[in-house]
């Protein structure tokens, strides 16, 4: 009977979508998620979740870049977010993986901070509510 | 001329040579702070503001206050939103803190030689925003060439603890110079 309501539960939890995608992230994450969720169904009514395979687009997309040509989030981060990255001034980045590096994706204040500064580098305007999401679930699933 | 120049080298840097090594052991405390002033033409302070660390930190060598005038930290803090063509922008607390740092301990603002050298490099009229635009780095790199800047390792001229290995430490020693060959 206790398997049988932990594993209801577990289905009620996993197939209810928002919790699930929010449960990868720390009580602190979590709430900055669903913040930018409420944001994203303000934009657009038929917003349905956030996906971490539009993440993965957004991540990989190149945009036109005055000083390299070309740049896309991994420029920096490079395909294997596993990986150290480098910034173009000759940084070392720690990866961006939570599966390789448990600070990533913990501190709200360091998140707001990166996407902003980042999709503006990368996008050369900010992200929306939707395109956030989207990359932080495309990231917090490496 | 040129000998003259030879032999007041000679003699600084002999002079620099018999220096007590014992006074650098201390680099990481507080209380050397008077005497690495001492030894002015050889080392600057070691960064020690966090939030400079942390921000500025996380993307490019944290280059010390002491490298630039205050007039110059102020129009870099102040155009963060391109930052050499990066986008930088911080939350206005975090910015004037940093500011803060870095114009209370800026070129004009300290006695290290180096510094006072670097403020004499420069015109009054001009605001630089790089280091490596100085005219006291310029002849201090004249024997570097442009592609040697460029190799992988290095990437550009202001990667300085690329080949100033104890660069973080203030120490940009020509003898601690190690130039990476890739």
């Amino acid at each position: 009977m206790k398997i049988l309501l932990t594993l209801t539960a577990f289905w009620l939890f996993a197939s209810s979508g928002v919790s699930f995608s929010a449960s990868r992230f720390n009580p602190e994450m979590t709430a900055f998620v669903e913040g930018l969720e409420k944001q994203a169904h303000k934009d657009d009514s038929s917003f349905k979740g956030f996906d971490a395979e539009r993440g993965r687009k957004i991540f990989f997309e190149e945009h036109p870049n005055e000083k390299l040509g070309k740049i896309s989030c991994a420029t920096c981060h490079t395909s294997n977010l596993k990986n150290q990255g480098k910034t173009t001034a000759g940084k070392a980045i720690e990866p961006l993986a939570p599966s390789a590096n448990s600070k990533r994706l913990t501190n709200v204040k360091d998140v707001e901070k990166w996407l902003l500064r980042n999709f503006k580098q990368v996008l050369n305007r900010e992200g929306t509510a939707h395109e956030k999401g989207d990359a932080l679930m495309f990231i917090s699933s490496q | 001329m040129k000998t003259v120049y030879s032999v007041m080298l000679i003699f600084l840097l002999t002079a620099l040579a018999v220096a007590p090594q014992n006074s650098f052991a201390d680099d990481d405390h507080h209380g050397g702070k008077k005497e690495k002033r001492w030894f002015s033409s050889k080392t600057l302070g070691q960064v020690n503001n966090a939030a400079y660390l942390k921000e500025c930190g996380a993307c490019h060598f944290a280059y010390q206050p002491e490298l630039l005038p205050g007039r110059s930290w102020e129009k870099i803090m102040n155009t963060l939103d391109n930052h050499f063509g990066d986008n930088a922008a911080l939350d206005k607390a975090t910015a004037s803190e940093i500011l803060n740092y870095l114009v209370s301990n800026s070129a004009e603002n300290i006695s290290y030689k180096k510094s006072r050298k670097i403020m004499s490099s420069l015109p009054d009229s001009e605001t630089t925003l790089r280091i490596t635009e100085t005219a006291y780095f310029i002849r201090k790199h004249h024997e570097v060439s442009a592609s040697v800047f460029k190799r992988k390792s290095i990437g550009f001229a202001g990667n300085c603890i690329a080949c100033h290995t104890n660069a973080d430490k203030g120490d940009y020693d020509e003898h601690g110079v190690t130039i990476p060959r890739n």
